[in-house]
């Protein structure tokens, strides 16, 4: 049977090709498992996994929970306000403490970039990043490009912009590296001031002009602006953004051809989408959804895998 | 203390006997006689070592140890242990202790610690009261205590007008006052080069434009109010450029450029290996091309290790967290050597001595013996074994380094490895 290249699921820059399409397999799998109306397999019983959230989630938690229980995993739960990483602890030390009692598994989510990099060099368990700082979430781009091959018949070949704050999104990073692997070309869309200076040089195309952008693409993955990330104005106010960067319905009627909306959620309906966009047949954004759970259910079942050699 | 040094090569542009080989006698701290063979008269120690060499003794315009305030980084006596057994008869102390050094007192503090030991300590007070910006330190007080230059290390002076005042007041006593390169507002939440490797890493980046901005905005002070002005470790290839064309139009300014500056670009940190967090931070490879040329033209006046003990604490956590800095002592001769001819080597470690108040002493009869002594040849991989420092955060660890140190003889005393 194959398997990964990788031990921890870190960033989808330490994948390789034959990766992501182990991991879209089983992901095919496990998605028919979820429309059974028994929607759970035992593979995983033996296995404990420790959900480490040291900064605010609600989706991807779930997702992530969800995915879990349906492989029959046992489950924990930690989060850094009810932890002791306030009381000055360490994230090494936090973290073996939870693996001193027999956890397999991390699931993390944490501010700084390269945490889960930093983890998987001190601690003796798989990790999986479940988003670091500006860094990466792997799993996210792992479901948007599944969910692209699911509406598109494949990703290579597509034209895939992603629109909005570049600069503090992990999401826009695994997405390119993601894309990239798979054949896709990619585009980044902003303003200026939430675009890496040298983001041109990872061979992505960089685009000021929505309109240009949209009929440029294939899809149009759009992001939430991130306020909470930024420490000073990036832009006058969130009106003049969505003059610039916010898409709705008339625009999308007005390009010559039909283009997939994708959003990774929570949106800010009225800012970077309006709701008849979000709510349009255009939208998988709902089908992203879906399939994230699929897509953790597989990329959890494959490192256990390895954890039981 | 009488010495014999037996076959030594000695390496000193400004000795009659550079280049050449000779037995060296030192008698009471004074080198007495060089000649091809000397008779060892009274049972003096003897050194003999394998391809020895030796220089005059070599000199770090930036070192920080950590006391007061920071033992578990650094104390002076295992620093200045550190510093002579890696070659150095000569370094300059960074204020940025707790509380940090900004008093005669304080200065005096540094100087009694040090005075019985073989290295010379040289301390620089803060430029501002407590390094934090807003009123300048008592620096004619700390001067007459024998502070050599004032620096607020590694935090930039962001007032423009106190730069100035800075420089106006302290040329009164020929001063000599240091500004760290860095516009802190671009810099902002920076913790590496803002290049590729930080848009792939994620990690916030520092534009070289802060440091040129920063190096810019001084110059054009220095030269609006006379002066001396040092920039300490300097990154990129247009701060060089800036500086150039300052030294051109004759102002007095001078800089220094850290060994791993030389050493290391920013694609090393693919790893969050906080090891390689350094500030400035380490950048490309068109800067490290620039930043040698200078070394080499003379428009960099000396390098640095920017020598930095930071305890494991600060370092084995998240890349964001960890506390910038590495050692650089013990490896700084084996680095340079990887870089530029023994000579070179020698020469940009020498150097800096004038710029911080400290005589020249070639390698002649009727100096005073201040030697350092090395083999320039023999290669070695640097390990954590290596480390004479308290801490024990390298960046140079598993390097292959050229060139053993064997120690020095300064102030009438020998530290041998």
């Amino acid at each position: 049977m194959s398997e990964l290249s990788v031990n921890h699921l870190l960033g989808i820059k330490y994948l390789n090709t034959q990766d992501i399409q182990l991991i879209f397999e089983t992901t095919d799998h496990f998605k028919e498992v979820i429309n059974r109306p028994i929607k759970k397999v035992p593979s995983l019983r033996d296995i404990t996994i420790a959900n480490l959230f040291f900064e605010n989630s609600t989706r991807t938690k779930l997702s992530f929970e969800l995915a879990e229980k349906r492989l029959s995993a046992d489950v924990i739960n930690f989060s850094s306000a009810q932890s002791s990483v306030k009381k000055g602890e360490t994230l090494i030390d936090t973290v073996n403490n939870i693996l001193s009692m027999k956890v397999d598994m991390v699931v993390m989510r944490h501010p700084n970039p390269g945490a889960g990099v930093f983890l998987s060099k001190h601690v003796n368990a798989s990790i999986i990043n479940a988003g670091d700082g500006a860094h990466e979430h792997p799993t996210q781009a792992l479901l948007d490009s599944y969910s692209i091959r699911e509406k598109l018949g494949e990703v290579k070949g597509k034209k895939v912009v992603i629109v909005g704050d570049i600069l503090h999104s992990r999401v826009a990073l695994s997405n390119i590296f993601a894309l990239q692997l798979q054949g896709a070309e990619v585009m980044v869309c902003g303003p200026k001031t939430l675009i890496p200076k040298y983001i041109d040089k990872l061979g992505v195309k960089v685009e000021t002009n929505l309109r240009n952008a949209l009929n440029w693409c294939d899809v149009a993955n759009m992001l939430r602006v991130q306020n909470e990330r930024m420490d000073i104005s990036y832009f006058p106010s969130t009106r003049e953004y969505t003059q610039q960067f916010g898409v709705n319905k008339d625009v999308l009627n007005s390009l010559d051809k039909e283009i997939t909306i994708m959003h990774p959620g929570p949106i800010n309906r009225g800012v970077e989408i309006t709701s008849d966009v979000a709510d349009s047949n255009q939208s998988i954004i709902l089908e992203q959804v879906q399939n994230g759970v699929a897509i953790r259910m597989a990329v959890i079942y494959l490192l256990a895998s390895k954890i039981k050699q | 203390m009488n010495i014999l040094i037996k076959s030594a090569t000695i390496i000193d542009s400004k000795s009659e006997f550079h280049n050449s080989t000779q037995d060296v006698l030192i008698e009471n701290g004074v080198i007495t006689k060089i000649s091809k063979s000397i008779k060892n008269p009274n049972n003096y120690k003897e050194i003999k070592r394998d391809n020895l060499h030796i220089s005059q003794g070599w000199f770090d315009s930036s070192v920080s140890f950590g006391e007061p305030g920071y033992e578990e980084r650094e104390t002076i006596e295992n620093g200045l242990k550190t510093a002579a057994h890696s070659g150095f008869t000569a370094v300059a102390v960074n204020s940025n202790t707790n509380p940090v050094i900004d008093s005669n007192s304080d200065i005096t503090f540094l100087k009694s610690k040090a005075n019985k030991n073989a290295v010379e300590l040289l301390p620089i007070g803060a430029l501002t009261i407590g390094s934090k910006s807003e009123y300048l330190a008592e620096l004619f007080d700390m001067r007459s205590a024998g502070a050599v230059a004032f620096y607020d290390y590694k935090k930039p002076i962001s007032n423009p007008n106190l730069m100035k005042i800075a420089l106006q007041y302290a040329s009164n006593f020929d001063g000599l006052v240091c500004s760290f390169p860095q516009e802190n507002k671009i810099a902002g939440h920076g913790v590496m080069n803002e290049n590729v490797t930080s848009t792939k890493q994620g990690l916030k980046g520092i534009p070289a434009l802060a440091e040129e901005l920063q190096v810019a905005r001084d110059l054009f002070l220095l030269e609006y109010t006379g002066g001396k002005l040092h920039i300490p470790t300097i990154s990129t290839a247009t701060s060089v450029a800036l500086i150039r064309e300052a030294k051109k139009k004759k102002l007095n300014v001078s800089c220094s450029v850290a060994i791993h500056n030389l050493y290391f670009t920013d694609e090393v940190l693919t790893d969050f290996n906080t090891n390689f967090k350094v500030l400035p931070p380490l950048r490309t490879q068109t800067d490290i091309e620039a930043l040698i040329e200078a070394v080499k033209d003379g428009t960099i006046d000396m390098v640095t290790t920017d020598h930095s003990p930071i305890d494991i604490e600060e370092k084995k956590i998240e890349f964001d967290h960890a506390n910038y800095g590495t050692i650089g002592l013990e490896s700084a001769f084996g680095a340079l050597q990887n870089i530029f001819t023994t000579k070179k080597t020698i020469e940009v470690l020498t150097k800096g001595k004038t710029r911080f108040g400290l005589e020249q002493t070639p390698i002649q009869k009727g100096n005073t013996a201040n030697i350092s002594l090395f083999n320039p040849d023999e290669k070695y991989e640097f390990l954590k074994s290596n480390i004479i420092s308290k801490s024990k955060n390298t960046i140079f660890e598993n390097e292959t380094l050229k060139g053993r140190v064997y120690g020095i003889i300064a102030k009438n005393k020998a530290v041998l490895n």
